[in-house]
């Protein structure tokens, strides 16, 4: 009876986990870590430059309706067009806007991306857009355009960005 | 003098006990965070001191290719500096004529080094462009002419996460 009380009392007795290896690791793992982590996440938008292309390379009939909108930012206006092989100059001349700049080098992206989606709505195979920026427009200005351009609420819109210099 | 005070004198001095309970809470918390932070990134890019990347809402990695980087004062190809950058104009590049210019024929070798190594007639090899944000579209557009004439069309352009 002594001994099995005994027993009993030894198992209830706390016993303390001796922490100072863990510590001694946790030391040297988090100034690694420290040194090797990344606080700013780079990520990339992929575009590309207008090039000669081969004839072959474009279908001589296409399946669906595939609009290509051209976006130029200018010094104090953002001009909006469309241009697709099948379509008519008449139905094309209703995809045009002039959308005036309410303060200078501020581009009103929220009406480019409701111009896009109304666009995306009538012909959902559209998927390339031509940003044509002024000479002066910032880097910063041409992301966010860009990024309007690419998608609304996680739903892709025009996710081919086609960057080029303005002609003439 | 009482019994007492002689009793408490004579007693061992304890150690001091050290809490680490809090601190391996602490710690672990840390190590976490630390763990998550470092396995989402793919790679690391050397960054310079003088380059403002914009922010954006894109989500793609980049991929290892040649990386062109545009700062306040200079261009650098593979963090190499091949040109001075003075009033938003790359020394060097003259627009009318990009094929004399230093960065046309450093990409002219790599694309013929890449043609070689590939199977393709045209190898589909893009280039990683890290601006500053403060450039103008003028001279990002003179980079990019030259690069394409050079046989890359394609670009991938280095954004901040927002």
């Amino acid at each position: 009876m002594s001994i099995l009380r005994k027993g009993r009392r030894n198992f209830e007795e706390d016993t303390e986990l001796n922490m100072i290896p863990i510590m001694n690791i946790f030391l040297v793992i988090i100034p690694f870590l420290l040194t090797s982590v990344s606080f700013f996440h780079i990520k990339a938008i992929s575009t590309s430059v207008p090039v000669m292309a081969d004839s072959t390379q474009v279908s001589a009939v296409p399946e669906k309706t595939k609009m290509t909108v051209i976006v130029e930012m200018l010094k104090g206006e953002m001009r909006l067009s469309a241009t697709a092989e099948e379509l008519d100059m008449e139905k094309l001349a209703q995809f045009e806007q002039v959308i005036k700049l309410q303060t200078t080098g501020v581009y009103p992206l929220m009406k480019l991306n409701e111009y896009l989606q109304s666009v995306k709505r009538t012909y959902p195979a559209s998927d390339t857009l031509i940003l044509i920026p002024d000479e002066a427009v910032r880097y910063d200005s041409i992301i966010q355009a860009m990024d309007a351009a690419r998608n609304f609420n996680e739903r892709p819109l025009f996710p081919n960005v086609v960057l080029s210099g303005s002609l003439g | 003098m009482s019994f007492g005070n002689l009793k408490a004198r004579n007693k061992k001095p304890v150690p001091p006990k050290l809490m680490i309970t809090s601190m391996m809470d602490m710690f672990t918390i840390i190590l976490i965070f630390l763990l998550f932070q470092f396995s989402e990134k793919p790679e690391t890019i050397h960054m310079l001191e003088d380059i403002e990347l914009p922010q954006s809402t894109a989500k793609m990695d980049h991929t290892e290719t040649i990386k062109l980087v545009l700062t306040q004062k200079g261009l650098h190809i593979n963090n190499d500096l091949i040109a001075g950058v003075r009033k938003g104009k790359v020394i060097g590049l003259d627009p009318q004529n990009p094929k004399a210019s230093v960065l046309y024929q450093l990409l002219e070798k790599e694309y013929a080094k890449t043609v070689q190594k590939s199977d393709e007639k045209q190898p589909k090899e893009h280039i990683l462009l890290l601006c500053d944000k403060r450039h103008s579209f003028k001279t990002i557009n003179d980079i990019v002419k030259t690069a394409a004439l050079a046989g890359y069309p394609n670009f991938q352009f280095g954004v901040l996460k927002e």
